[in-house]
């Protein structure tokens, strides 16, 4: 009795103690996560150097991450804010810094060249950003020099647009029963594929909206053992563009993680499609689509608004078949800065290595949405 | 031995008052008017669901709880219920149903599909109570419309309306 | 036996005050009430009492003068069915089998106020032979449904003006049409009638897949500008705007896609100028046709 008492005194004093010394004198990383000072040190070496300016970035302090540059004469620290989040709402704009990796590349006594990675933590999953940059002594310090990728202005001018938009009108609230809704775009199945996969079953497939009117949708796959009973259900979430024009067609995959394809009987496949209101702009081109083969097998490309509004998250989507045109994989891509008219923006979609010597045709769709409008 | 007999007659006078609770039951076969014809599974489950419209119609008015209307009725036919269980409510009464038998006959099939006419011409009992008290206790005997609309499970009584006899 | 004649002439004497009792104490009502007009109840006997009125659709309690007549204003029974009309004694405790009462109907009012009209499908292929239908119920004004005959107008415009009409009498209160879709596309007017109510639908006559894909490429300031011809489906109809037709363009490889909505019934877009490429459309399941661009 004696001794559990002098335990019970004895884990108090230690908690005691620990939460003074924890706040007295808190590690630098907690103390930045506790959203206090950041992890800054002395930057006497090349590394520290980024690894200061990181720290600030992850922190937003953008005035001193633009003030502890060596370049920054040649630029303003809007400038620089607005190549590291971009200038117009984007998927960055919204995110965070999650983590960054560096890569001494060369050193020298005066100047150093680093690959720096910044993993940006986005409301769509992480972005990866690489720069490489040029770090220079002065004095006992190392500055880091910013290779500032400045989008040029847009030449000032009206780009005519014949606005083409659906709305839909829903009956009241009141009861007249009679009075129905429009009926639901026919939207279709066009091909299903169950493939097996090292993380489990995926279900890759394309739906087209066979209908007059804009259709919002999803698909919702069921996998159903031998006899019948129900294994797992899922829905296609954000691979799959959710709004069909007429006749668009879109690709979706459906991932059941710890699933078999050897147990799968059946696959029950549920298309959902409603009408939503919404816009045909803008229109997105993809240019200079190009597969690049194994290893680092990915297919690339440009995206141009060929509208003159911005669309401020575009969400590529590819699908890749084999020689008899069946669906192999389907892959996306999220580009983290605003398509800003006439501009072009790059993307670049892996492709999974087995995969890659399968591909014989791609088809690549673009999803937008515009924080004004609609998404299209 | 005595045991056996007991729980069978346990057994036969449990299943003979389960027998007397439910109602009498006639449906004529002919179809209802309407360009498509009347699959058995609906024909079924409208019969079904409507049968148990009563039930809820009858235990609503007999306890004034209108939230028992939910599953079974929609539209006008459970706004009036409603309304008639607050004015029962409020001037401390309630009343009871108890259908004795239902002849049901479909008369209409809109070719949508989005509602099903059918009548009913139906017997029950009805006893009015204001304060608790008994105030009358009546056979009927009515003619009732009906129409019932899909819902995302079961069929829904819309209009449930008595008329005059033939 | 004498004892037996004696019990026997008491019952009959006792059955006789009974009846002469239900007699004094009855109700009197119109066997059948429009719903909203005004009635009035009859009730016989002496002294105070209670009605009530009761069914499913209302209940209503009035404190009476036996001997006078209650009457009720327009309004105060609404709801068709089947009601009880109650009697019962002021003083003293009821009994059920003795309080008279009377049943009667409400019926609904004559002429229709409403009507529920539900129009299938909102929108269809053109030219199909009874594929658009039409179903009526009729209510009156406090949303009772009209059993007995009314006449139903059915119409249905196309935007051309030509009129299908069809005119059906209510059974049960439920009348019912089919009519074929137009032979061009556009939106419909379908519309059903009875006395002064009338209820309006859309129907969209929808046109089928793109036919005879056609694009032309001319260049424009350094690109290309691509360009369909209106855009019809097999019947000569007009596709509707906005429906995407896709653009590609070809070379070595590598590509460019552009998926562009119908305005206006043509698609156009620009794009690089790039010679040999090669460029093609489609829309659906259309291929139109292929132009290699060699300047």
């Amino acid at each position: 009795m004696i001794k559990g008492r002098l335990l019970a005194a004895l884990i108090f004093a230690v908690t005691v103690l620990l939460v003074v010394v924890g706040t007295r004198w808190p590690i630098p990383s907690a103390a930045a996560y506790a959203g206090g000072e950041q992890v800054v040190r002395t930057a006497s070496t090349p590394e520290a150097a980024v690894n200061n300016l990181c720290e600030k970035i992850r922190s937003h302090a953008w005035d001193d991450a633009y003030n502890s540059l060596a370049d920054k004469a040649r630029f303003s620290a809007l400038d620089f804010q607005h190549d590291l989040v971009g200038t117009y709402p984007g998927l960055l704009t919204y995110s965070n810094l999650d983590s960054f990796e560096m890569q001494p590349l060369h050193a020298s006594a005066s100047e150093a060249e680093i690959r720096l990675r910044l993993k940006w933590a986005t409301v769509v999953g992480p972005s990866v950003v690489t720069r490489q940059l040029r770090v220079v002594r002065d004095g006992d310090r190392w500055q880091v020099e910013w290779p500032i990728a400045s989008q040029p202005p847009l030449a000032p001018q009206v780009i005519p647009v014949n606005y083409l938009r659906w709305d839909v009108i829903d009956r009241g609230a009141g009861d007249d029963w009679g009075m129905q809704n429009v009926d639901a775009p026919h939207v279709r199945i066009v091909d299903m594929h169950p493939v097996q996969r090292a993380e489990g079953t995926v279900i890759l497939g394309e739906l087209l909206n066979d209908d007059i009117y804009p259709a919002y949708v999803s698909v919702t796959a069921t996998l159903l053992r031998k006899d019948q009973t129900a294994i797992a259900s899922e829905g296609s979430f954000d691979k799959i563009s959710h709004v069909l024009l007429p006749k668009q067609v879109t690709p979706f995959l459906i991932q059941f993680p710890d699933v078999t394809l050897a147990d799968v009987g059946s696959v029950r496949m549920t298309p959902f499609s409603s009408l939503i209101a919404t816009s045909a702009d803008p229109v997105i081109e993809i240019q200079g689509q190009h597969m690049s083969p194994a290893p680092d097998a990915s297919l690339s490309g440009q995206l141009v608004n060929q509208s003159g509004q911005v669309a401020n998250i575009a969400h590529v989507l590819a699908t890749f078949y084999d020689q008899t045109g069946q669906v192999v994989w389907v892959a996306d891509q999220y580009v983290d800065r605003a398509l800003l008219p006439q501009t072009p923006s790059p993307f670049n979609i892996h492709i999974p290595e087995d995969l890659a010597r399968k591909i014989a045709s791609e088809r690549t769709v673009v999803a937008s949405y515009s924080f004004r409008g609609a998404e299209s | 031995m005595s045991r056996h007999l007991m729980i069978h007659c346990i057994a036969f006078g449990l299943s003979a008052c389960l027998a007397a609770a439910q109602p009498a039951l006639r449906v004529e076969p002919a179809q209802p008017q309407g360009s498509q014809a009347l699959a058995e599974q609906t024909r079924s489950g409208v019969i079904s669901d409507y049968l148990s419209a009563w039930q809820s119609m009858g235990s609503a008015l007999e306890q004034n709880r209108p939230e028992l209307l939910d599953r079974d009725f929609v539209g006008s036919a459970k706004d009036e219920l409603s309304s008639t269980i607050a004015q029962q409510a409020s001037l401390g009464m309630r009343s009871r149903y108890r259908d004795d038998a239902h002849d049901i006959r479909f008369v209409f099939y809109s070719p949508d599909g989005l509602s099903i006419e059918l009548t009913d011409d139906a017997e029950y009992e009805f006893q009015v109570y204001a304060r608790d008290k008994l105030q009358a206790a009546q056979r009927m005997h009515a003619r009732y419309v009906v129409i019932l609309t899909p819902g995302a499970a079961r069929w829904s009584v819309r209009v449930l309306q008595a008329s005059p006899q033939e | 036996m004498r004892r037996g004649f004696l019990f026997l002439m008491t019952g009959f004497a006792l059955t006789i005050a009974n009846l002469a009792l239900a007699q004094e104490q009855s109700i009197t009502v119109p066997k059948s009430i429009e719903a909203g007009s005004a009635f009035s109840v009859q009730c016989a006997g002496s002294g105070e009492g209670t009605l009530y009125i009761v069914g499913p659709g209302q209940v209503l309690r009035r404190q009476v003068q036996r001997g006078a007549t209650a009457t009720f204003p327009a309004g105060s029974l609404t709801h068709a069915g089947r009601y009880l009309a109650i009697l019962s004694p002021s003083q003293s405790p009821p009994d059920a089998g003795s309080n008279p009462v009377s049943s009667f109907d409400v019926v609904p009012a004559a002429q229709p106020a409403k009507m529920s009209f539900l129009a299938r499908p909102s929108r269809l292929p053109v030219d199909i032979h009874n594929a658009i239908t039409g179903a009526v119920y009729l209510f009156d004004a406090y949303q009772n449904l009209i059993l007995t005959p009314l006449p139903v107008s059915f119409e249905l415009t196309n935007p051309s003006g030509a009129v299908q009409k069809r005119s059906v009498v209510t059974r049960d209160g439920a009348a019912w049409t089919a009519m074929d879709s137009s032979a061009h596309e556009g939106t419909d007017r379908f519309i059903a009638t009875t006395g002064e109510v009338s209820s309006t639908r859309a129907v969209v006559q929808v046109t089928g897949d793109a036919c005879n894909l056609r694009m032309n490429v001319a260049p424009a300031d350094g690109k290309l500008l691509v360009q369909t011809d209106p855009v019809r489906d097999c019947s000569g109809n007009a596709v509707p705007d906005g429906t995407i037709v896709t653009f590609t363009e070809a070379i070595h490889d590598e590509k460019t896609t552009v998926d562009v909505p119908l305005k206006r019934g043509i698609a156009k877009v620009e794009m690089p100028a790039v010679r040999d490429a090669t460029l093609t459309v489609a829309s659906g399941v259309s291929l139109g046709n292929q132009v290699r661009w060699e300047k």
